[in-house]
């Protein structure tokens, strides 16, 4: 289980204080109004900022104090997700490692995710002529092959047209399920929290509140 | 609704368009009067001499390696700053390094004189405490080379930090999810977001440096360390050599022509915009850190004892000597007269050529087409003709006019002084004012025109609000790249036609240093003080 325990925070003249859990292949939503520090939560989860105090575990074990490469979390934000002068293969080959050989093994990995997010045939493509949803497809794609176990998404479908952003839930929903991962979702809109996830927190004067 | 008013976005391409017709011609009569006053035969015959293949290699080797010098230093000194941005002073170093594009050059030299001269800061301090001096003098390539890269390392250092500063937090994000080292993250997040900029930074520094005049022409020493720019200058004053004039100031608008057409890109960094005081959330490795505060550190001092030092040597000079010399205060007032005229000008010509550019780029202003596209091209290279036409030259065929139409030199000298410092400025106020008036027709066309706001009433609510800043900034930039500049003056000035930096060469010359201390100090101050403050005066008054 990913457990955050009064994880606080200040940001100006707001005290965020966080408290969540998440289970084995759940998707938790976070929603709030703008500026009302969801994505402060998934950062200070993904380690990009230090909390003034609290804890957060995963497995029993604390990783509050891990750098951010080395906690089990893989993340997709809404934009620059790819680097768009690299092909598609590369793209989720950073995933693995960064070291400029790539070892027949990994790449077939590769395709074989690319297969399962549906962008089988894209590999040499550049990453900048690729759509909205597509780019996210290979961001997914990349978080699967890290094999983290949390994958944090801040608001990552926001901005595709609704036909795309629906198949994209459920290709996380489906994905989430099949490789037993711990979900948070941070969108602002609670359609989409209604759509995949189990649970729905909403974000009010820094603090969480289960809907 | 737009479409009725297609007409009116049609006849308002007029005034800018009638100011960059009037650019090209300028550029025209430069090339024209250079043609017709050179004889044709002996022009091709003595065109490849050994003089002149001296001249051209000296000339682009030392812009060459002023150019790469300055990017190194100009991309490891905006990497560190990005990456070290809550330091104490960093605000103060960063504006620091805004100015040092509207530095007059002299001052610049004159510190570096200050700092590395044969009696120098540095040389005094090593006799002092080792007994011991450089032999080495500053003046040659070294000294070129050292005054370059002050400028305009400075000058890609603040372009390039805007840059860093605005690459997505999620960029960086990413790669620290993803375990990149510092190397990978340069190569694949940094690198990729630089690597347009380099290219017209490195291309503006190499045109700024291939035409560079003051600082080879205090630094270079001797006829070794000439370029085209200053041979043309002492043919004229010096050697009274007209047709050589003639056919170097050929020479180098061929070459200033064809390396901007290679560069393609007509704009210049905004140097100057504001930073996005953005903290990248990325702890640096001990050691890189250590690296960075030690780059800036160092730069910091290269940067900062040059203007210490025309203080320090300033504060000693007789000011009473100095301000009763009616010569100076011909210079001071003359300067200021040129200035004001000149940023008031930079600004019309600003505002009324972006004004056409837009509705050139704005598809629902007018339709797009191949013609139009021309236009837009054409319209953006008028506002640039000055990195293909040096000063100096614009000068000389001036010069050249003067002896052929009986007017006073004075009014011709002026009229030189101005429309060389107009073009000197153009570029860069392009760059700050086109952007927010194209942002503004983007967002409030459809708004204005359901209000029915035209003329007087658009620009007073819809234009003028958003564009106060930017217009007083160019005025501001103008004023003091002309209050500094020593171009044109250099062929023109005299006891009759002088400017502060004329006046303070001529201090230079006759080696009166001291006098030569206070009246930099003085220009320092002025340009200093007017830079930074005419900008937050205009603020406060426009907020209160």
């Amino acid at each position: 289980m990913l457990q955050v325990h009064n994880l606080t925070y200040r940001y100006d003249e707001t005290i965020y204080d966080f408290s969540l859990h998440v289970e084995k292949n759940e998707i938790v939503g976070i929603t709030g109004e703008s500026g009302s520090g969801k994505s402060t939560l998934l950062d200070l989860i993904a380690g990009f900022l230090t909390p003034l105090s609290g804890n957060i575990s995963f497995k029993n074990e604390d990783i509050t104090l891990l750098n951010t490469e080395h906690r089990p979390i893989t993340i997709l934000f809404q934009k620059y997700n790819t680097f768009e002068h690299l092909s598609v293969i590369k793209n989720v080959l950073l995933g693995i490692g960064t070291s400029l050989k790539v070892k027949k093994q990994d790449l077939d990995e590769a395709k074989q995710i690319l297969k399962e997010v549906g962008l089988e045939g894209f590999e040499n493509k550049i990453a900048s002529s690729l759509s909205g949803g597509q780019s996210q497809r290979v961001a997914l794609a990349r978080s699967l092959i890290r094999k983290k176990p949390i994958l944090l998404l801040d608001e990552p479908f926001t901005g595709l047209d609704l036909q795309t952003r629906i198949k994209m839930l459920n290709l996380v929903k489906k994905i989430s399920k099949k490789r037993g991962l711990y979900t948070i979702m941070v969108t602002h809109d609670i359609n989409d929290c209604e759509l995949i996830a189990n649970r729905v927190y909403n974000v009010k004067n820094g603090k969480l509140c289960l809907v | 609704m737009l479409s009725n008013s297609i007409w009116r976005f049609r006849l308002s391409v007029f005034p800018g368009g009638v100011i960059s017709i009037g650019l090209l011609l300028l550029a025209f009569l430069v090339f024209y009067t250079l043609f017709l006053n050179s004889d044709y035969e002996s022009f091709t015959s003595s065109l490849i001499t050994n003089r002149t293949i001296g001249l051209i290699k000296f000339t682009i080797f030392q812009a060459l390696l002023s150019t790469i010098i300055s990017i190194i230093i100009g991309t490891i000194l905006a990497w560190s700053l990005a990456h070290q941005s809550s330091f104490r002073g960093r605000d103060y170093l960063v504006a620091l390094l805004s100015s040092s594009l509207v530095l007059p050059t002299l001052i610049v030299v004159f510190g570096i004189i200050s700092i590395l001269g044969n009696n120098g800061w540095v040389n005094r301090a090593l006799l002092h405490f080792f007994d011991y001096s450089f032999e080495n003098s500053i003046y040659g390539l070294g000294g070129i080379l050292i005054a370059h890269v002050y400028l305009n390392a400075s000058f890609a250092t603040r372009s390039l930090l805007h840059i860093f500063e605005s690459i997505p937090q999620e960029r960086y994000k990413l790669a620290k999810s993803l375990n990149f080292s510092t190397f990978k993250r340069f190569l694949l997040v940094e690198y990729p977001a630089i690597k347009l900029s380099l290219k017209s930074i490195s291309s503006t520094i190499f045109l700024l440096c291939f035409t560079s005049f003051a600082i080879v022409l205090t630094l270079g020493g001797s006829p070794a360390y000439n370029t085209l720019e200053v041979a043309i200058y002492e043919a004229v004053r010096l050697d009274f050599d007209i047709p050589l004039a003639l056919k170097l100031a050929l020479i180098q608008l061929c070459i200033t022509m064809v390396l901007v057409f290679l560069s393609a890109n007509f704009k210049i960094g905004n140097s100057n915009i504001k930073t996005q005081d953005r903290k990248i959330l990325w702890k640096e490795p001990k050691k890189l850190q250590i690296f960075q505060i030690f780059t800036i550190f160092v730069f910091t001092l290269f940067f900062v004892l040059p203007l210490i030092s025309i203080f320090v040597d300033g504060l000693s000079a007789d000011f009473r000597k100095i301000l009763s010399d009616s010569l100076f205060i011909k210079s001071f007032f003359t300067s200021l007269f040129i200035a004001t005229i000149s940023g008031i000008i930079t600004v019309i010509f600003a505002l009324l050529i972006s004004d056409t550019r837009r509705n050139f780029n704005l598809s629902h202003r007018i339709k797009k087409s191949k013609t139009t596209n021309f236009f837009n091209i054409l319209i953006a290279f008028s506002g640039n003709i000055y990195l293909a036409i040096p000063s100096l030259i614009l000068g000389l065929s001036f010069f050249l006019l003067s002896q052929k139409f009986q007017a006073p030199l004075t009014v011709w000298a002026i009229g030189a002084v101005l429309c060389a410092n107009v073009l000197m400025s153009l570029p860069f106020a392009l760059s700050i004012i086109y952007p927010p008036m194209q942002r503004i027709a983007q967002h409030y066309d459809k708004l204005s025109f359901s209000l029915n706001l035209t003329g007087a009433r658009r620009w007073l609510y819809c234009e003028w609000p958003y564009l106060k800043s930017s217009i007083v900034y160019v005025f501001t930039l103008s004023f003091c790249l002309s209050l500094g500049d020593l171009g044109v003056i250099a062929l023109f000035g005299s006891n009759e036609i002088t400017t502060l930096p004329w006046y303070l060469y001529q201090l230079m010359g006759s080696y009166q240093t001291k006098d030569g201390a206070g009246v930099a100090m003085i220009l320092l101050v002025l340009t200093l003080s007017i830079f930074i403050l005419l900008p937050k005066v205009f603020k406060n008054a426009s907020s209160t």
